[in-house]
């Protein structure tokens, strides 16, 4: 019922960039979920059988089921649910989740459930989407157009950016005040840390296998366009965010072009470090 | 030879003396033993403070304390927590967001705005709070307050304050005397905001208080609680414990010319259990828990613990 702390979640896979030791960090948080729910992710992973095989997690024990997106209670969820159907109308604000609560047979005081008020409402907003787009990728096939050996993990990172983008559409008036709450001091770290599992979700559904510093730049890079995006999406007044899809294009070719030109720099500067070496020991240096 | 056997002698009379001593445990004594202990059979004991006093005693000492103290409360409480515990107050109710700031789709009228309950609340610190929030923040004139109390001192001391408050004579303000453990005019699934400031760690029996919250609170409802709590920094807790058990049971005797009471309310609050113990007894009462379940201000000295009434128990 009650769950002892209250934050979105981090995924499990890929700790073993960042954590010692990845397996007890797992199980140790798979442990806090209530057990229907593994159940339920389990049965999920069975029905899911050959397509899932092919998104399974690649530095996760198979044993460990999918986290579920965020860690809310049952009645937490079925309050905040109903309250982002008045987001359009309301904001992310105290009154969306009041008429939320109304709607769904609680009190008014019953918002008292959710410590962090219209900040619950933003990170449930957050943690609920990036469960869509996955389960737009794994159950409805968003890739399955782009499944060949040619098409690469950026064009499949646009997509998904896209995608999710997409979905903030019809809030994208109430989307500036969002942002400034999310940008409060004591709200920073829990919006980096849902930004990051949202590009770590992008990377890893593009197909992304990087094992080596890359990972951080990508992830980074990925945060820098959907954040950079959202920002721009709230001045989109085209119908079909189409300078938003432009915007996106442009930023990724730019970071493809840095990438591009990072790894020359250092292609070079490798080359003339071994010619150097090499001239070195011609000369007879002890190198 | 003759040492050796004075040794074994002595070691025998020894022996025998500690035998002799010691009651020899048998099992079936137990039963006798328990009922030869006079206090345990006719009478509970529960701390006063950092002594024991049978259940039927507390709850007059209690209120000889709070007698004592009813004319001095407000002097005393700024000068023990040197002003802090208006911040506190103000935090408390600004959180909870009392009153409707969006009118009810239903009209009927009863429905609309909060019911309050705020209990042990006499000096009416929580209530006018509360009421001066919805009014002016929310713009809600419809939610009421109920203050209840088991001292009548103490409601006599509010009742004299309500006067220079608008609500005095309107219908959001009544006054009630009652045993928070035990409220029979208060009925099931009728109140919206169950409040307890600075109250529950004198209760005599707190778990029957918290059963008894869960059965008038609406389903939905919340309980919400301020009340002195563990210090979680070391060094803090022992500059604060020298504050508590020095400074304060002084200022009582200098200001207010009772020591006793004082010397009672700090002991009172070493008694008091843990945020994460208290936290436990309200989930025992059938609450559901929001988040971490307790909020702690300035360092742990008080902590705010919040419980919500599920819609179906």
């Amino acid at each position: 019922m009650a769950r002892p702390f209250l934050r979105p979640l981090h995924y499990c896979r890929n700790q073993i960039h960042s954590s010692s030791s990845p397996s007890s960090f797992c199980s140790a948080r798979v442990f806090l979920f209530s057990s229907r729910s593994v159940i339920l992710q389990q049965q999920h992973c069975l029905r899911g059988g050959p397509l899932l095989s092919r998104y399974r997690h690649l530095y996760h024990s198979s044993h460990h089921p999918d986290t579920p997106p965020h860690e809310y209670t049952n009645s937490q969820t079925t309050i905040l649910t109903a309250a982002l159907k008045h987001v359009p109308a309301h904001g992310f604000t105290r009154d969306a989740l009041t008429l939320g609560a109304r709607d769904t047979g609680f009190l008014d005081v019953s918002i008292q459930l959710l410590p962090r008020g219209e900040f619950d409402l933003i990170l449930f907003w957050l943690a609920s989407r990036r469960g869509l787009l996955r389960a737009a990728v794994e159950r409805n096939g968003l890739l399955r157009p782009l499944e060949s050996e040619f098409v690469s993990v950026e064009e499949k990172t646009r997509t998904l950016i896209l995608e999710r983008l997409k979905m903030n559409n019809y809030i994208r008036h109430q989307w500036q005040d969002a942002l400034a709450l999310m940008s409060l001091p004591s709200h920073i770290p829990l919006s980096l840390s849902e930004l990051h599992a949202l590009s770590s979700d992008i990377l890893y559904l593009a197909g992304d296998t990087s094992v080596d510093s890359s990972w951080y730049t990508k992830r980074l890079s990925v945060s820098a366009i959907y954040a950079s995006a959202e920002v721009i999406m709230t001045q989109d007044s085209s119908p079909d965010l189409s300078a938003t899809e432009a915007f996106v294009n442009r930023r990724i070719e730019d970071s493809k072009a840095i990438g591009d030109k990072l790894n020359s720099a250092k292609q070079c500067l490798g080359f003339m470090g071994s010619t150097a070496i090499g001239l070195g020991r011609s000369w007879g240096l002890k190198i | 030879m003759s040492s050796r056997s004075l040794w074994r002698s002595l070691n025998f009379t020894t022996q025998r003396r500690i035998a002799l001593a010691e009651t020899p445990y048998r099992c079936f004594s137990c039963s006798r033993r328990r009922l030869a202990d006079p206090r345990a059979d006719s009478e509970r004991m529960t701390h006063f403070g950092f002594t024991n006093v049978p259940e039927s005693k507390k709850e007059t000492m209690v209120s000889a304390v709070f007698s004592s103290v009813a004319s001095s409360y407000d002097t005393m409480n700024d000068l023990m927590s040197l002003g802090i515990h208006r911040l506190w107050k103000d935090h408390f109710v600004r959180s909870l967001n009392p009153g409707s700031t969006i009118t009810s789709r239903d009209p009927d009228a009863t429905e609309q705005g909060w019911n309050i309950l705020d209990i042990a609340g006499g000096t009416g610190d929580i209530a006018f709070r509360m009421l001066d929030h919805a009014t002016n923040i929310n713009h809600d004139t419809r939610t009421r307050v109920t203050i209840a109390d088991i001292n009548p001192d103490m409601l006599a001391e509010g009742k004299k304050r309500s006067l220079e408050t608008p609500y005095y004579k309107s219908d959001r303000l009544s006054f009630m005397q009652g045993n928070a453990e035990h409220m029979p005019s208060i009925p099931d699934n009728s109140v919206d905001l169950y409040t307890v400031v600075f109250g529950i760690r004198n209760f005599t029996d707190k778990q029957a208080a918290l059963v008894e919250a869960h059965r008038v609170l609406k389903p939905g409802g919340v309980f919400a609680c301020m009340e002195f709590s563990k210090v979680d920094n070391a060094l803090f807790n022992a500059v604060y414990k020298n504050w508590s058990f020095s400074a304060i049971p002084l200022i009582g005797q200098l200001v207010a010319g009772d020591r006793e009471s004082y010397q009672y309310l700090v002991e009172s609050i070493e008694k008091f259990p843990s945020q994460e113990e208290f936290r436990g007894m309200i989930q025992k009462a059938g609450f559901m828990i929001p988040g971490r379940g307790f909020e702690n201000l300035t360092g742990g000295i008080a902590a705010i613990h919040k419980g919500i009434k599920p819609l179906r128990a």
